[in-house]
């Protein structure tokens, strides 16, 4: 049976303690991008400043599993307005387009449904960076492999939940058996649905064939960066080889014209003269 | 379409250049073997030529690949299971499939190189020849021009298969693209080494010519349906240097030019061969263009 975590964001309060639980847990160092040596100073200063709200990751990637994002929704003269928070990471999807393009089996889904990349059989080819439709993975530099969110693959496999469910203080992240999950994300929807909440909808029940780790939001899943339209890319590759293939038969033809047609008739003219 | 879809980082000088020079090796090739096919002894030194430059190129090849991993030692995991050491093969991912195309391709690519030096007596006999002197030539071209399309056209599904906005947006144009900018830079080839060698006195080239324009048409009807299918997310090719490579060299430099140029020399001059030194000028532009197109292609969806 497939383990996720529902990310109920109604009662995230953008603690960051999921950040913190994952990097330790999963023992990530900080992101080189984020810190530059100061020579005044002659140490290494942060620099990671987003400039977008309380954001201080920016985007997951290969150190960065877990990203706590901050939307503020204020009027123009801020009399009336709302945070919006969400804790964000890999999605563990169903048809997952970095399974689906890694050319080495180096990214594999192991019983629990989780999509884990073995770090000794990556050879840091750089394909699902791209694939992934969510931005998730990122290459490091110092290892030369992609990283990303295993769903805490040590702790599920021995009995325990996600470090980051394990560390929310608000029940926002909650881990556990994905059907299990679903039941309780629809029990919460309604109970928000009755309280006034009419835009509140859960993300993640068919999205890229169902994503193990989906999302309770507040307001439409863009406001959260989280793309509504998703296209696992592989789905293009059936039309893609056969315009490719087509490309390829009308050189033939363009080759059958050019040197058999034309060749003979030139043989002609040479007879003539 | 998703703006927050990482980029891969792919070099232009790594990656950019081998879609160019596999481009032109594979594009060499399935020409070398289209013309034996189709052709008749006329059309022998222009498959001859073409078998002559498909294997050097392509032994070019894996070094620039490799050189793009992160852990350049592990490459052989493309072709082998780390684990199990069996061959393996993901048939969803592009890159997959293309790393044992590009394999065959080199070894059709080798066996036809042989059988140049054989037949034009620079070698007694090839080496292994035994292993495979009974297979008629025309068949193992076959194989390897089909390893060829394959080489040429997967460089550019790779970027359609992503979900990076510009790439996902080119769907599904880029392969077929490619394919038509190896024909068009694997003629530029063949004519430049013939023009080298001092073999433009050829038959056979009124018929090449023409395949040649014939594949510029198709790689100039590609390029223009890309940009306007992609719509406003083909902006990345519309600023900057990355539209001075795409438009100045890859559409103008690399197609427009020469067709017109070659156009205009065939009316003025009543011959369908261009002029010798304007032909050479002309086929380096194409090679210039089409490495121009690689670039900012690769380019193109690696900005914000």
């Amino acid at each position: 049976m497939a383990k996720g975590m529902f990310v109920d964001t109604s009662i995230c309060t953008g603690c960051k303690a999921c950040q913190v639980a994952c990097k330790e847990w999963n023992a990530l160092p900080h992101e080189p991008g984020h810190f530059r040596f100061d020579p005044v100073e002659k140490r290494p200063v942060a620099v990671n400043f987003t400039g977008d709200s309380y954001d201080n990751t920016g985007a997951l990637g290969a150190t960065d599993w877990r990203r706590v994002r901050f939307i503020e929704q204020f009027s123009e003269d801020r009399s009336r307005g709302r945070w919006l928070f969400s804790s964000d990471s890999c999605k563990h999807c169903n048809d997952a387009g970095c399974l689906n393009a890694c050319p080495t089996g180096a990214i594999v889904r192991t019983g629990l449904g989780n999509v884990f990349i073995q770090q000794d059989v990556c050879i840091g080819c750089k394909y699902c960076i791209p694939s992934c439709p969510y931005g998730v993975i990122s290459l490091s530099e110092a290892t030369g492999t992609v990283h990303k969110c295993t769903l805490c693959n040590d702790r599920i496999h021995n009995g325990l939940g996600t470090a980051c469910a394990k560390a929310c203080p608000t029940g926002s992240i909650s881990f556990g058996e994905v059907a299990e999950l679903r039941k309780a994300a629809d029990k919460r929807l309604a109970q928000l649905k009755s309280l006034g909440h009419a835009e509140a909808n859960i993300y993640g029940y068919k999205e890229a064939g169902g994503l193990n780790v989906f999302y309770l939001f507040l307001d439409r899943p863009q406001v959260y960066g989280q793309t509504e339209s998703v296209v696992v890319p592989q789905k293009r590759l059936p039309v893609s080889s056969a315009v490719a293939i087509a490309g390829a038969l009308a050189l033939g033809g363009a080759a059958l014209v050019s040197f058999r047609e034309r060749g003979s008739r030139e043989t002609d003219e040479e007879v003539k003269k | 379409m998703n703006p927050e879809v990482h980029m891969p980082g792919w070099e232009w000088y790594y990656v950019a250049m081998y879609f160019f020079i596999a481009g032109i090796s594979a594009g060499a090739y399935f020409i070398g073997t289209l013309a034996e096919l189709f052709g008749d002894d006329r059309h022998r030194e222009i498959s001859r030529t073409g078998f002559y430059i498909a294997f050097p190129l392509i032994l070019l090849t894996p070094p620039l690949l490799i050189a793009d991993l992160g852990r350049p030692e592990r490459f052989w995991h493309l072709l082998f299971h780390a684990k199990s050491g069996i061959p393996y093969m993901n048939f969803q991912s592009p890159l997959s499939v293309g790393s044992w195309a590009l394999l065959l391709f080199g070894t059709m690519a080798f066996l036809s190189f042989l059988d140049n030096l054989v037949s034009e007596g620079k070698l007694q006999s090839a080496p292994f020849a035994k292993a495979y002197s009974r297979i008629p030539r025309k068949w193992y071209a076959v194989v390897g021009s089909i390893a060829g399309f394959f080489v040429a056209g997967y460089t550019g599904v790779i970027l359609n298969i992503t979900a990076r906005p510009f790439w996902a947006a080119t769907n599904p144009l880029v392969g077929a693209l490619f394919i038509a900018s190896a024909a068009s830079s694997g003629a530029a080839a063949i004519y430049l080494v013939m023009a080298w060698r001092k073999k433009l006195t050829d038959p056979g080239l009124p018929g090449f010519d023409l395949f040649d324009r014939l594949a510029k048409i198709l790689e100039l009807f590609l390029a223009v349906a890309m940009v306007v299918l992609a719509g406003k997310y083909a902006a990345p090719l519309m600023k900057g240097i990355t539209a001075v490579m795409f438009w100045g060299g890859a559409v103008l430099l690399g197609i427009v030019l020469p067709l017109a140029a070659g156009w205009y020399a065939t009316r003025t001059a009543g011959s369908p061969i261009p002029a010798e030194r304007l032909a050479t000028v002309l086929a380096v532009l194409v090679l210039v263009g089409s490495v121009l197109l690689r670039i900012s292609m690769v380019h193109a969806g690696q900005v914000q």
